[in-house]
Formats: C-alpha cells, structure tokens, sequence
C-alpha cells in the first residue's frame, strides 16, 4: 500500500504494544495507534474489544484508571469518544458513527463551588488527589444498535438491541429496543416494530 | 498508482486516485484525505478551480459514490461520506467537523460490510446531498440525505438538516428548521 513508516496511522502497528490489560479478540483491525494514547485503566482488563472489531482512526479511548470498555464481536467504531470512568459496555455487530461521544460520568461536580475547586485540583501543576469525586452510572449499548453521526450519549443510558440513534441526537435517557430516536433533546420517531 | 498524481507538498506517501481530478489553483492538504477511498466511477471526485481542501477533511466514498465540488470553496475538516452522488456549488464555505453523508450512521466503506448495516446502492432514491452556491454551512453541522440546500444559504452550527431548503434561508437546531428566508432582504 507504499504507506512504509506510516503503519501507527493506517492500521499496521504491532497491536501487541498496547497495555497488557487490553484484550483483543481475533482479526481485529486498529487503524491508529493514538486512538489508545489516553487509555489509562488499571483495571484487569480495561478494555475488551471482540472478534472482528475494526477501530476507525477518528475513535479515542479516554478511559480513567477506574474505567472498563467493552465492545462485542463485530462492532464497527468509526468514531466514538468514549470517556469512562466507570464501565462502557457496546454490544455485538454494534455500528457508531463518525463524530459520537459516550460518557459514563460528567467528570466534573454540577455545584459551582466544587466545580471551581475542582479546576484548581484539575490544574497542570495541581493535586489532583483532591479533585472531589464525580457520579459515574455505566453506559450499556445492547447488540445491532446504530449510533448516528454526531450523537452524544450521556451516563447512566441504556440502548435498548437494534435501536436507531439518529444523527446528532443528544441522549440521556433510555432508549426501548427496536426504538428510533433523534434529535436535542433525542425524542421517539417510531417506536420498535412488531 | 499515478505517480504524476502526487502532491509536491505531501507528508503521506501515496498519490491522489486516479479518479479525482482537481482544477488548477486548488489545494488538497494531502492524499491522506482519501485513505477510507473506494469508489470505482469514472470521475469520483471532482474539485473546481481556487477551492482549499484542508487539514482533516475525508472522502471516503463507496464504490458507486462520486462527489463534485465547484470553485473557491472551502473545506476545513469536513467528512464527506457515501456512496451516492453528492454536490457542492462554487463559493460554499463548510466550516470544522462538518459531515456530509448519505446514511446517517455512516461508516467507511473501505471493509466488507458486517452483519446488516444497510449500504446504500446507487440508484436508491433520495440518498443525494446538493448544496448550491455560496452556502455557509457552520461547525459540527450534519447533512444527510435529502438534503438540498439552495444558493446563498446559512447551516447553523450542529444543525441537522435531511430536506430540501430554499435558497437564501438560515437553518438551524437538530431537527433542523428554517428561522429565515431570505436574509439579505430581511435586513433591508
């Protein structure tokens, strides 16, 4: 493919670099090795990605030391964020599309006076040891879910198997199975079909 | 491989497509914009006379898909995505992580396609985008298929727009709607 000394961005990177608890399932397809850079988990493992799956090179694994990642067989990242700090679990044949964010938490504290603490903590030269906690409520995305460009899943969702998410759709709350939402606020277009 | 279709200022080491004709005194950042490219049409990709594409823009186009863009645009990190045809008109500004594409969970269409992910086949009807002369389309903004977006209009930024809009409006929100036609006129 003529693409010599390129292999970190076009997929052909020795996958065996990436940290000993992440682990992939057979023919999986990585296309950029800096999609991993921020994936800081000391969890055993941290990440999990299944059989088949291919990771465009738009995706990055934002994942805390306390954060879990989970993808099933077949899924298709092109381009999700995932931000975890607690658990992100993506079911089998799963397709998200370009420009997605997934957060298990909101990473900083909703009250304006911890939220200012928290900046000072969360400083370059800060102690961050005293960055107040923040909620963190696990994202589960069920199998054959489509998520659309740009959308933007919050804590604590669950997306019901072989639901639509259309594009740009801001969702924090659940979404039945079968379900098509869409939309900021995302609301129900069609509900699942008989 | 064309070797004549490289580009004197390229950092990634592969000539332009065969099938991509670019119009003097256009820019293209680099052939890495067309990693993710497939398509088999004569002309997939044609671009116009002064028209910038820049850092971060893609084509990733399908086998069957074919994109024409007119003269002094701007491209500044759009995804264009599909396998069916889409247009740009002359002068059409689209702004950071803009996505043009013809399904909206798009994905490349470089690998074979798993399970049931619906590829959309030339000729299915209205998977076309068209955005005419002189449209301002803001950042984050996704336009799917159906779309139709006369001369002269405005795409908020982050709008969502999948209809046709006539010339001259403003669109914006997800789902997108028309706040304005005519804007020039309305300020007179």
């Amino acid at each position: 493919m003529g693409d010599e000394g390129f292999g970190d961005i076009t997929g052909n990177w020795d996958y065996g670099e990436l940290p000993g608890n992440v682990r992939l399932g057979r023919e999986c397809w990585l296309e950029r090795k800096a999609s991993f850079a921020l994936f800081r988990s000391e969890r055993n493992p941290g990440l999990i990605l299944g059989d088949r799956v291919r990771v465009y090179t738009w995706t990055t694994f934002n994942v805390e030391p306390s954060g879990l990642v989970d993808v099933g067989n077949d899924s298709v990242l092109v381009g999700p964020v995932f931000m975890c700090a607690a658990q992100i679990s993506i079911g089998q044949r799963v397709v998200i599309s370009y420009n997605v964010t997934i957060a298990d938490a909101d990473f900083h504290p909703v009250d304006p006076e911890e939220r200012m603490r928290d900046a000072i903590a969360n400083s370059p030269a800060g102690d961050r040891s005293r960055r107040p906690a923040y909620v963190t409520r696990p994202v589960r995305i069920e199998d054959d879910v489509w998520i659309g460009i740009g959308a933007i899943v919050l804590k604590g969702v669950t997306i019901g198997r072989g639901a639509r998410i259309g594009a740009g759709s801001v969702v924090t709350r659940d979404v039945a199975a079968g379900s098509v939402i869409a939309g900021n606020p995302a609301a129900v277009v069609s509900e699942a079909q008989p | 491989m064309n070797a004549d279709m490289r580009l004197e200022h390229d950092w990634f080491p592969a000539p332009l497509p065969d099938n991509v004709v670019l119009g003097a005194g256009s820019w293209v950042y680099s052939s890495y914009a067309f990693r993710h490219f497939r398509s088999r049409q004569p002309v997939a990709v044609r671009i116009g006379c002064d028209t910038g594409i820049y850092h971060g823009t893609f084509f990733d186009v399908g086998p069957d898909g074919e994109v024409a863009i007119g003269r002094y645009c701007a491209l500044v990190g759009a995804i264009i995505s599909c396998n069916s045809r889409i247009v740009i008109g002359d002068y059409s500004l689209l702004a950071h992580e803009v996505v043009l594409a013809d399904s909206s969970a798009a994905i490349p269409y470089d690998r074979p396609a798993v399970g049931s992910i619906a590829r959309i086949k030339r000729g299915d009807a209205p998977a076309t985008v068209t955005i005419g002369d002189n449209v301002w389309i803001g950042a984050r903004a996704i336009i799917l298929a159906g779309a139709d977006i006369g001369a002269g209009s405005i795409v908020g930024a982050g709008a969502v727009v999948d209809f046709p809009v006539p010339p001259g409006s403003m669109v914006v929100g997800n789902p997108g709607r028309i706040v304005q036609r005519s804007p020039r006129s309305a300020t007179s």
